[in-house]
């Protein structure tokens, strides 16, 4: 029986790392991932190109200009064309937002009136006309604050825990963790079982003396070996290359990492058991991933999302697992913080994967 | 002809004859497009903060009804310990805290300076600097009301105007876009399995000693893809503009020009990976990771200006860029040819590019 295990467990190996390409691919795919979620993913909306047409041309104007400036969050630059051509800048994408500063300005500033500068926002990109204006607007109060020489009375003192540069690689580094053993585990587990249906080779494998559970176990197992040391290989880059801080216990996330892969693989293996080729399997598993992905949480939080979709996500193992790695890694969460995701996703990997053995005992 | 015509039909009955694998094909658009549409907000809402009012005066009761009166906080379901707010944020139960010490009511009224506390969970760097824009939003909006009346202010008020997608609706924004990402999946990702399932089969041997040129088998082998891959156009087209009421402005025809631009580039991407690849398993996996997820995270869901410069280079390569800046262009904008001619030469010459490279790798294999 252990013998029969380690020969099948020996066999997968040879046969994902034999092909110099899959090699690659196992050290490509964490780095590619890294790289682009760690640096890309920032939805922070900043340095907006801004055109003014300023037709007051005066020192007041050209001071309301200089403070769209402050943040970052504006770039001004005086508008090369005229102000009946101010959409041929946003059709061709090369502007974002206008500013129109009326005749008036300065003079009704300095009686005390109110003055109404005009903005205008390619709204297709929704996200950032939204906050766009929003900064606009807050700049502007400044601006009249500051020309009444009033100072605000109350003011916030903030406090910014576990995050405090705002760094968007040291949120999302946890977060591929969870998507890379959430892809990898579906997708190579649910292909390589279908490979040997494909092939005819899954009947010479159950007509052998090794019994079914033996058979799956020693077919996952690779995989589950696969999955830890991709992690383990992002944590270190993660943690050498990128600096990021790791806050909590090692031992618990490992553990619990362990029990995450148990849904993952119980998943692909439930693929395997409903298709027939590699083709099929793959689209269910990439289907799967994205879904996965979407709804976890990893991109946007899962409160921006509509009330309904907000009860499918709960369905979504991946939800609990990445709530479970960004709160070890980032604040140093212990296992009683973390215990209603912990008891959600150890009662999903139990159900998941004993069904999907079930499943595929039977055939 | 007649021979493109049969390897053509051969793959058409390859996808016809797999049931399932064609139900996929085709229903995945209409879910993808519902899953992004609604999945992908970025309008931070319902962030969960927990007041500890220290004050307890009906100024202080006034700005906590004031936080959680606005869409953008909402109350936690656990009350939080006033001894120990940082359990609350380490569990995730809240992701803020206000801490309104005694003496906010007596400021108020004297004038003298006063601070709010404010700790905030910054694990989502986005979602922080959310927290902090609403949170000094609204308090500067309690404290103008409070005022004298009498007051004279210069103001300068902005006027907002909004052009194109004045409602502001994220899935504008991000439908149009998830077209290039579903052609592309489609055609990249089945082109790169289907050449390298006959690789794995065997059956390339038998097709490359058949009377048939290589570039014949490509043509044949693409066609079927071309045509599966317009459907699934169509179907996210009307899905957008049927559940999420995306508009489209520019000209049909015009769009159907640049979109089979598109699909042919895509095509030859999927050639390309094939003819580097073996199996199918690598065949996708290569996919996936060098273009699907570069196509996502580098065509323009995420601005493309605020990445490291490398980054920005690399977007020039991925095709999906420009298809969509072509498809936001014509519809949402009503764009014409003279705008995007640009963006679709790019295109054809990134097409050119892969074709020249499959076709010289895949012509050596056959001598």
């Amino acid at each position: 029986m252990w013998r029969a295990f380690v020969g099948l467990v020996k066999k997968e190996f040879i046969q994902i790392l034999r092909d110099p390409n899959m090699l690659r691919l196992i050290f490509m795919m964490p780095l590619i991932q890294l790289i682009l979620f760690g640096y890309v993913v920032n939805t922070e909306v900043k340095r907006i190109a801004l055109d003014v047409y300023d037709f007051d041309r005066s020192y007041l104007s050209r001071e309301f200009v200089n403070s769209m400036r402050a943040g970052n969050y504006f770039v001004p630059s005086r508008s090369e064309v005229s102000l009946r051509d101010l959409e041929e800048r946003f059709k061709d994408g090369s502007g974002e937002m206008a500013l129109v500063i009326p005749q008036d300005f300065s003079e009704k500033l300095v009686k005390g009136d109110q003055v109404t500068v005009g903005l205008v926002a390619d709204g297709s990109n929704s996200n950032s006309a939204l906050v766009g204006q929003g900064y606009a607007a807050q700049i502007a109060q400044k601006f009249s604050r500051q020309q009444a020489n009033l100072s605000p009375p109350v003011e916030i003192r903030q406090q910014v825990l576990y995050n405090p540069e705002a760094e968007s690689v040291y949120f999302m580094v946890p977060g591929i963790v969870a998507a890379l053993l959430t892809m990898l585990s579906v997708m190579l587990t649910s292909m390589a079982i279908v490979r040997e249906r494909e092939r005819g080779t899954l009947e010479q494998l159950l007509v052998t003396p090794i019994s079914t559970i033996t058979l799956l176990v020693g077919k996952i197992t690779p995989f589950a070996i696969l999955g830890l040391f991709e992690m383990v290989f992002v944590l270190m880059v993660g943690v050498l290359w990128f600096g990021i801080p790791f806050v909590g216990s090692p031992v618990l996330l490992f553990a619990l990492s362990a029990v995450y892969l148990l849904a993952a693989l119980g998943i692909g293996m439930f693929f395997s058991t409903v298709t027939t080729t590699q083709q099929q399997a793959m689209f269910f598993a990439w289907f799967f991933s994205i879904f996965a992905l979407l709804t976890s949480g990893f991109f946007t939080p899962i409160a921006n999302m509509p009330q309904w979709l907000q009860y499918i996500t709960y369905l979504n193992p991946m939800r609990y697992f990445l709530s479970i790695v960004r709160g070890i890694m980032m604040k140093g969460a212990g296992f009683f913080d973390l215990l209603p995701d912990i008891t959600a996703q150890t009662v999903f990997a139990i159900v998941i994967f004993s069904f999907s053995a079930l499943r595929f005992t039977k055939r | 002809m007649r021979r493109l015509r049969f390897i053509a039909q051969k793959e058409f009955y390859h996808v016809l004859r797999d049931a399932r694998s064609l139900t996929i094909v085709l229903a995945m658009p209409m879910i993808m497009t519902f899953l992004y549409g609604y999945a992908i907000n970025l309008d931070t809402e319902n962030i969960v903060i927990s007041v500890i009012d220290y004050d307890k005066t009906s100024e202080s009761r006034n700005l906590a009804d004031r936080l959680y009166n606005s869409t953008y906080f909402s109350m936690p379901k656990t009350k939080v310990d006033n001894l120990d707010p940082e359990c609350a944020l380490r569990s995730g139960r809240t992701q803020a805290v206000l801490i309104i010490k005694p003496g906010f009511a007596k400021a108020l009224h004297t004038g003298e300076p006063f601070s709010l506390g404010l700790i905030i969970d910054g694990s989502d760097n986005n979602v922080s600097a959310a927290i902090q824009n609403y949170a000094s939003i609204l308090l500067q909006r309690f404290l103008t009301e409070r005022l004298d009346p009498h007051v004279r202010l210069p103001v300068v008020k902005i006027s907002p105007q909004v052009l194109y997608n004045p409602d502001l609706q994220s899935s504008h924004f991000f439908v149009p876009a998830l077209v290039a990402i579903i052609l592309l999946m489609v055609s990249a990702l089945l082109t790169s399995v289907t050449i390298s399932r006959e690789k794995e089969t065997g059956t390339i041997e038998q097709l490359l000693t058949a009377p048939v040129k290589p570039i014949e088998i490509l043509l044949g082998k693409i066609l079927p893809y071309v045509v599966i891959a317009l459907i699934d156009g169509i179907i996210v087209l009307i899905f957008a503009k049927i559940v999420f009421g995306v508009p489209f402005v520019g000209s049909h025809l015009l769009l159907l020009g640049f979109g089979l631009i598109y699909i042919s580039t895509s095509l030859s991407i999927g050639i390309l990976i094939s003819s580097l690849v073996k199996t199918q398993q690598v065949a996708m996996m290569f996919t996936a990771i060098t273009t699907l997820l570069p196509s996502v995270m580098l065509s323009g869901f995420f601005a493309i200006k605020n990445m490291p410069v490398a980054l920005q280079l690399l977007s020039y390569i991925i095709p999906a860029r420009y298809f969509v800046t072509i498809i936001r262009g014509i519809m949402l904008k009503g764009a014409g040819l003279h705008v995007l001619a640009g963006q679709g030469l790019i295109l054809l010459l990134l097409m050119t590019i892969a074709v020249f490279i499959a076709s010289r790798k895949f012509s050596t294999k056959v001598g």
